[in-house]
């Protein structure tokens, strides 16, 4: 076996195995749980380092899998430079918030989370190393598993339980169409091997019409897994499941699996100007949309979770405007900032009990140190500013978008990053700069007795070291830029890095929102209220998701539910009580044959003499 | 010629005693009847050469087998049941009868009618001597003979087992 | 004029019948058994008719009579053990009383 072939399968399969272990023999220790999750974590990111130092390779090892007739599928890895690039991020991430997870989770929960961790990162690594599209299809799925099994893990919780659900069937309604899109594929260029459907000659190969019906197909399951309007209402709500679930699926991978994919299918989408058109409106439009919902929210994963979905379609934005390096720069840094915040978050919630950023704030937030410098650094990286890696990343796609674009998505993005600088310093203001006689009132106050937790310390060493790591990685990813280039497109030649004047209006606008910020809520004796409140209604609005959910609920699940009652009708009525007939029918049909039993003997005899007459003579007369 | 009337009274005898054991009412009479039967059915083998058998069936089946049933009758005491025979009860009887035997004659007239085989083999004493059904016994026919030993001794055992007294406990 | 083959053949087919219909008519049932053992010598007379007129091997029709002889013999002892049992808990010994083989 090549050692390429071994890194491949240990960084894929080693959390696969720490999963069956641990699932099946030591779900009741923790402590043991903990060592081989662990164990299978460090032995996965070693290979995917050693892969990314090896460089990426062009062809995938390919396996031959489902054959039929002259359609060949292989299943197989693909390593080129995307791949490897995502591969070290999720193998990295899934190890810090395993660490974390070690300090953050509860004793007895410890020994069924850790199984569910490796599961996750065992189905997001292979994803991201498929080289068929219809594997990378099963995993997607995996991962969606995944996910809904980690949201409602604390599963006695009703609104836990019915997160997870909606989790699930909202991503579902996304991969319908992406599985559609899969099967024209299919039909169209005979084969769904991802190396080859990026080449121009297949592309080129697909009538116009059919394309883009086809990456609209494709965008839909993207639309549900990355969490883009209109079925972007399942990710505020996977808030439920615990802060390290939150931090590793819903920030830094799975949902970037969605704009992975557009990534991975680059050249195809870009092909067809339509979708290009379809997914700029709806990204920008869903980048000022969900930004709007943070800038008034209180829970602080709340606002992350917002803050994720716009974010998303920054890195969306990036790549419809051509730029495969700024979309996956902006994926790279948007994993470790939005991770490490999730995790000074939780670092927060774990300390104070709750999750209300007014109410920690108020209990003596700014005393915990380390949890602070991430949460400053990771929401100035959020923000934009420099010299952090989000401000690279971030200008690397604004860039993008206004070489030659419209000025409509131009000035959308442009808002949308204001807004994010808003509200990213709204929340820590209010967390470290609290105003306790403050116009705003917490929605969930910190419980009266935090345990025995001293208010002046802070969290455990291992929540704290991933994130100092993702604190150092936030700030110095910025400069890893050339190195991400060069691994995605060793062909190309070092991106035009703007001059400083040509970035002065991202700058301005990241610094401005917060500015407006620190105005509002950081001042000694701010009121602490937003100039949203100024207008009320839309206030309103803001706070209660532009009230989609509500649309939804009084639309769709109204009429799915009707269509539930007439099928349970159908099934009770028609289907069950025709099986039932059918039984009552043999059995009458038993009883009636049982009167031919008459019980005397010689009934018997008699028919068997007759039956041996007839059957002498029949045999008699054939021959 | 008196070969063909003795063959005629002794065929009258098993077809009369037949007929008595069926039709009697009283069991014993019944009986005696079979054992007439028999007996003409002796005289039947007699007549087609083998003596050995003729004898061993008046042994067994008239000394043995219609003893033990007279046991029998005597043991459950149903000497002198009255059956009755509805119309229906013998139609039920004979319709089945009359059928095989209609068919089974039409076979035996159909098949053997004309050609060959009805003329008698003649006899050879030493081939159909006892000798020769001994040796054949423990040569060729030795599981035939073996088996029904083995069925012997279960019917033996086997009735016993069944006609025991249950054991008080 | 000799014997044809068909006379004993006739002759045992008739006993044969006359046997089934004692088995079916009968009520006792040792009337029945009666039956049967007549059913019995019928074959063997068949048997035996055969080996006189068709089979050259003469003997093998003599042995397969002993052979159902010797059924026979063992065969009415069971039947007239089980006789007895049935006499026993049932206080009679008629088959139309014997139904608890009932299907309905």
């Amino acid at each position: 076996m090549s050692p390429t072939l071994t890194a491949i399968l240990i960084c894929t399969f080693a959390p696969l195995a720490a999963f069956f272990v641990t699932y099946t023999v030591m779900r009741n220790r923790p402590k043991a749980s903990a060592f081989f999750s662990l164990a299978g974590g460090f032995a996965s990111l070693a290979a995917a380092l050693a892969l990314l130092k090896a460089g990426p390779i062009a062809e995938p090892l390919r396996y031959a899998w489902l054959t039929s007739g002259e359609t060949n599928l292989f299943f197989g890895f693909l390593l080129d430079g995307p791949n490897l690039l995502m591969g070290t991020i999720v193998a990295f991430i899934a190890l810090m918030i395993q660490i974390y997870s070690l300090g953050d989770m509860a004793k007895e929960e410890q020994g069924r989370f850790f199984p569910l961790l490796s599961f996750f990162a065992w189905s997001m690594l292979s994803f991201v190393y498929s080289s068929n599209l219809l594997q990378t299809f099963i995993f997607w799925e995996l991962v969606g598993l995944a996910s809904f099994l980690l949201i409602g893990f604390w599963y006695r919780k009703p609104s836990a339980e019915a997160a997870a659900k909606k989790a699930f069937i909202m991503t579902r309604i996304g991969d319908v169409g992406l599985f559609i899109g899969l099967i024209l594929l299919m039909q169209t260029t005979g084969h769904l091997d991802i190396v080859h459907l990026n080449s121009p000659e297949t592309i080129a190969a697909i009538p116009g019409g059919r394309l883009t019906l086809i990456t609209l197909l494709l965008f839909s399951g993207i639309v549900g897994k990355s969490a883009q309007f209109p079925l972007h209402t399942w990710l505020p709500d996977a808030m439920e499941g615990p802060t390290p679930v939150s931090a590793l699926l819903h920030s830094a991978t799975m949902v970037a699996a969605g704009v992975f994919l557009f990534a991975r299918f680059h050249p195809l989408f870009l092909a067809s100007p339509t979708t290009i058109d379809v997914v700029l409106s709806i990204a920008t439009f869903t980048a000022v949309f969900s930004s709007t919902m943070a800038m008034v929210a209180l829970d602080m994963k709340r606002v992350l979770a917002y803050s994720s979905i716009s974010q998303l379609s920054f890195m969306l934005i990036g790549l419809a405007a051509g730029n495969l390096f700024a979309g996956v720069f902006h994926l790279a840094t948007h994993a470790f900032f939005k991770a490490l915040l999730f995790l000074s978050a939780g670092s927060f919630i774990h300390h104070h009990g709750t999750n209300d950023m007014v109410a920690i704030g108020r209990n003596g937030g700014r005393s915990m140190r380390w949890t602070t410098l991430g949460l400053i650094v990771g929401g100035a990286a959020l923000a934009g500013l420099p010299p952090l890696s989000g401000f690279w990343s971030k200008e690397a796609i604004i860039g993008a978008l206004t070489v030659g674009g419209v000025p409509v998505f131009i000035a959308l993005t442009y808002a949308a990053a204001f807004l994010t600088a808003y509200y990213t310093f709204r929340m820590i203001c209010l967390v470290l700069f609290p105003n306790p006689n403050g116009q705003l009132q917490p929605d969930e106050p910190a419980p009266a007795s935090s345990g025995d937790h001293h208010h002046h310390g802070d969290s455990p060493w291992t929540m704290l070291l991933p994130i100092v790591l993702l604190t150092i990685a936030s700030a110095a990813a910025g400069y890893f830029g050339f190195f991400v280039d060069q691994t995605l497109d060793a062909n190309r030649e070092l991106a035009h890095h703007a001059s400083w004047g040509d970035m002065a209006p991202a700058i301005g606008i990241a610094l401005f929102g917060a500015i407006l910020a620190w105005v509002e809520y950081g001042r000694k004796g701010a009121s602490q209220t937003g100039f949203v409140s100024r207008l009320p209604m839309l206030q309103q609005l803001f706070k209660n998701g532009w009230y989609v959910d509500e649309f939804y609920q009084r639309t769709f699940a109204k009429v799915v539910e009707g269509i539930s009652v007439v099928s349970a009708k159908i099934e009770d009525k028609g289907i069950d009580a025709s099986t039932d007939e059918v039984g009552k029918a043999t059995i009458a049909f038993g009883y009636s044959s049982a009167s031919t039993q008459s019980g005397y003997l010689q009934f018997y005899v008699a028919t068997a003499i007759v039956l041996i007459a007839v059957l002498c003579y029949v045999a008699g007369m054939g021959s | 010629m008196e070969s063909m009337v003795s063959l005629g009274i002794i065929a009258v005898m098993a077809i009369g005693g037949a007929l008595i054991s069926v039709s009697n009412k009283n069991i014993l009479h019944a009986i005696f009847g079979l054992g007439l039967s028999l007996v003409g059915i002796a005289g039947l083998f007699l007549y087609l050469g083998s003596p050995f058998v003729a004898v061993m069936e008046i042994l067994i089946y008239v000394g043995g087998i219609t003893i033990t049933m007279i046991f029998a009758v005597m043991l459950t005491s149903m000497t002198l049941s009255r059956e009755k025979r509805s119309i229906s009860r013998w139609l039920f009887a004979a319709v089945p009868a009359l059928i095989f035997f209609a068919v089974m004659a039409y076979f035996i007239y159909g098949q053997f009618g004309v050609a060959g085989s009805n003329e008698v083999i003649p006899v050879s004493t030493s081939a159909w001597s006892i000798e020769r059904i001994g040796e054949l016994l423990l040569t060729r026919f030795n599981l035939v003979f073996e088996t029904l030993s083995v069925v012997l001794l279960l019917a033996i055992v086997g009735a016993i087992v069944i006609a025991r007294k249950e054991r008080q406990q | 004029m000799s014997i044809h083959l068909h006379f004993f053949l006739l002759l045992s087919l008739l006993i044969f019948t006359i046997g089934i219909y004692g088995v079916l008519i009968r009520r006792n049932l040792i009337g029945i058994l009666i039956g049967v053992e007549l059913m019995l010598n019928a074959a063997s007379l068949n048997f035996l008719a055969f080996n006189r007129y068709v089979v050259t091997d003469p003997a093998v029709g003599q042995i397969i009579v002993l052979f159902i002889i010797g059924l026979a013999a063992a065969e009415a002892a069971i039947l007239l053990s089980i006789i007895l049992r049935v006499y026993r808990s049932h206080r009679n010994i008629d088959a139309d009383s014997l139904t608890e083989m009932r299907g309905r």
